[in-house]
């Protein structure tokens, strides 16, 4: 479903992305771990089309990712950072239907869309009014249901549930769930251990703009020898002392 | 790049700009209500000014002339043709009572004048007034002409009484005629204001959809997933250019209204304190669509580069402060040409950004009409449209710029 074939990203000197290879199938969840600055976020964003890999590309449901990436933008959603950045000014509804039209989306088809979506997060009762006044929780089911409105095939979070609180923690761990349940493959990057040991299928950690390794978490907690995960993502990303 | 993503994006922006009521209060509002207010409180203060020039003008004798008789000689006859001044008392010094404003004039007539009348000899009428009163400088050259007049109609009599023709004091009969285009020759007030104005106002009106649409996008985190949506950024930044122009153009739009109104609750203001009689200009119709076109790509310069600068900037607040700073720069041709008149344009003028549209702008309304400048500004204009496009897009494009945090 995705393959990213040495995706290398440069900010001049820097390398933020260094011939990061990897795999995941059709509806895994992807973990990307990795300290402050390792390249999670360049990652998420060359894989969305928004950056231009430097060198390297990457198989985005059979689209190529450096040739096609207005298919790529087909195919993928995102919900980047904890912030559920909405135009305070549009309804909900409007929100929503403003990434839908730019996707391309059939007017009759996307007002049923919407009105699926309204139903599915529970919006019935604000989906017309102006979000600038909603709720955090509010907010973040607009978000959801806006990343999600052409229906991708594959979801790229980045730190998705940063400065939440335990409740908007656990409703984001329910989306990504249900996604995965629709048969979406997703991509997300954590600091929380805990978070990547409940959700992922597979775990990619990255050091300095390098994929130190990746697999199911058992893989590498046998390949290293350690007992957590965490204990591994120390070894191959935490400073030597 | 589609045109039908421009179009989304150009219409939501639209509407996400006219439900905020802080660009109807900037862009509409203001525009419209300060021209009347301006009109009416400058209007009103020189209409004021020329009626007390010309209606109320009081004059007083001196005290060694301020007799029964001297009183009834001013009157009934030196001002007997001009019930617009005024004889009035005064008491004590009548320095003193000028400087006071009690009276303007201060008339201090030959004792002997009647004498001197009938012996037909000159004499003399001394006028004591304040030179450094604005009013009083007016206002002496209608009390000079009435003296004038009282000396012309006893010139007349005495002719009259000696059989002699009135004709032969007048060799010479002058004939005013005007060469100003007949169509009218431009308003002074519309020709000094319209273009500052429009000039300001063109920069001030896309600042709120600029900052907000690039510089407010980044920060509300709304700017990553519609990047990310199949519309290709072009199209994005199209849209956006195109709804920064058209709120700079409505500002505007709304400043000239504004005019309008303003001329309407206060036309003296207009006509320099005149009847209204000369408010009617002409403006060709070629001139007026170059002039409409030129301010157009004004609008749409100041866009690009707001939209540059909005993308440039980290958070709102930085793109405040380097629009700000864009105003400014906006506001110093427009406040050093108030005063040019039409036939001091130059020709170095039409090449210089915002300067060609001011300098359009005071030629079209001052009806000094050089197609070929004109030509130059709108080619001109055309060119820094753009220039400042590819600004934008270059800046649109640079990821170092769009994704710095
Ligand atoms: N637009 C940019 N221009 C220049 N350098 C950048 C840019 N974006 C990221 N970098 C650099 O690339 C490197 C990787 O940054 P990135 O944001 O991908 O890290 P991250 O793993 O997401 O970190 P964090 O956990 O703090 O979010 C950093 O050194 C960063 O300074
Ligand atoms: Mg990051």
């Amino acid at each position: 479903m995705l393959e990213l074939k040495e995706l290398t990203k440069h900010f001049g000197e820097v390398k933020a992305a260094d011939h990061i290879s990897f795999q995941v199938g059709k509806g895994e969840i992807f973990g990307l771990l990795g300290e402050n600055g390792a390249g999670k976020t360049t990652t998420l964003r060359l894989l969305a089309t928004m950056l231009k890999p430097t060198f390297g590309t990457a198989a985005i449901a059979g689209y190529d990712l450096v040739k096609e990436p207005e298919k790529v933008r087909s195919s993928i959603g995102i919900l980047f950072g904890g912030e559920t950045g909405l135009y305070d000014r549009l309804t909900a509804a409007e929100n929503i239907e403003y990434f839908g039209e730019l996707n391309n989306m059939e007017k009759t088809k996307l007002k049923e869309r919407v009105k699926e979506l309204s139903e599915i997060f529970g919006m019935q009762e604000f989906i017309n009014r102006r979000t600038g006044k909603f709720s955090r929780g509010m907010k973040q089911k607009v978000a959801f249901a806006r990343s999600i409105v052409h229906n991708p095939d594959i979801m790229l979070f980045d730190e998705p549930t940063a400065g939440l609180d335990v409740s908007a923690i656990r409703d984001i761990h329910e989306f990504i769930l249900d996604c995965k349940k629709d048969g979406k493959t997703i991509i997300f990057s954590s600091h929380t251990m805990s978070e990547v040991e409940k959700l992922c299928d597979k775990v990619g950690i990255i050091h300095k703009g390098k994929l130190a390794d990746y697999g199911t978490i058992p893989e590498l907690m046998a390949k290293y020898n350690e007992k957590s995960l965490e204990e591994v993502f120390i070894r191959l990303a935490g400073e030597k002392i | 790049m589609s045109w039908k993503h421009v179009w989304i994006v150009f219409k939501k922006e639209v509407k996400d700009m006219i439900r905020d009521k802080r660009t109807l209060i900037s862009n509409i509002l203001i525009p419209i209500i300060l021209m009347p207010l301006l009109f009416t409180l400058m209007g009103g203060g020189i209409e004021k000014m020329e009626k007390d020039i010309t209606e109320n003008i009081t004059v007083a004798l001196a005290p060694s002339s301020n007799t029964e008789e001297m009183r009834n000689f001013a009157v009934n006859e030196l001002f007997v043709d001009n019930p617009n001044i005024k004889l009035i008392e005064i008491e004590g010094d009548p320095v003193e009572a000028i400087r006071n404003d009690d009276v303007r004039f201060v008339l201090d007539i030959d004792e002997n004048y009647i004498e001197k009348l009938e012996n037909c000899q000159p004499y003399s009428v001394t006028v004591l007034y304040d030179q450094s009163d604005t009013k009083s400088g007016g206002s002496f050259g209608i009390v000079a002409s009435a003296i004038e007049q009282y000396s012309q109609k006893v010139v007349a009599q005495r002719l009259v009484d000696m059989n002699i023709d009135l004709n032969i004091l007048q060799p010479v009969q002058i004939q005013q005629s005007n060469a100003a285009d007949e169509k009218g020759s431009g308003n002074m007030m519309l020709m000094m204001i319209l273009p500052m104005l429009a000039a300001i106002l063109i920069a001030v009106g896309g600042i709120p959809a600029a900052t907000d649409l690039v510089a407010g996008e980044k920060e509300r985190g709304t700017f990553e997933p519609l990047l990310t949506t199949q519309s290709g950024r072009m199209s994005i930044l199209l849209g956006k250019y195109m709804t920064v122009t058209l709120f700079s153009i409505i500002c505007v739009m709304a400043q000239l209204i504004g005019v309008f109104i303003g001329s309407i609750v206060s036309p003296g203001f207009l006509t320099m304190g005149g009847t209204g009689a000369d408010l009617s200009f002409y403006i060709p119709p070629v001139a007026l669509l170059l002039t409409v076109l030129i301010t157009i790509s004004l609008g749409m310069v100041f866009a690009g580069v707001q939209l540059a600068v909005s993308t440039y900037s980290r958070s709102f607040k930085e793109a405040q402060t380097y629009m700000s700073f864009l105003m400014i720069i906006s506001m110093i041709p427009a406040y050093a040409t108030m005063m040019m008149q039409p036939d001091d344009v130059q020709l170095y003028m039409f090449f210089v950004p915002l300067l060609n549209a001011i300098a359009s702008l005071k030629m079209v309304l001052g009806n000094v009409i050089n197609y070929t400048y004109l030509g130059i500004a709108l080619a001109t204009s055309v060119a820094y449209v753009f220039i400042s496009l590819v600004l934008a897009a270059s800046m649109f494009n640079k990821e170092k710029v769009l994704f710095r945090s």
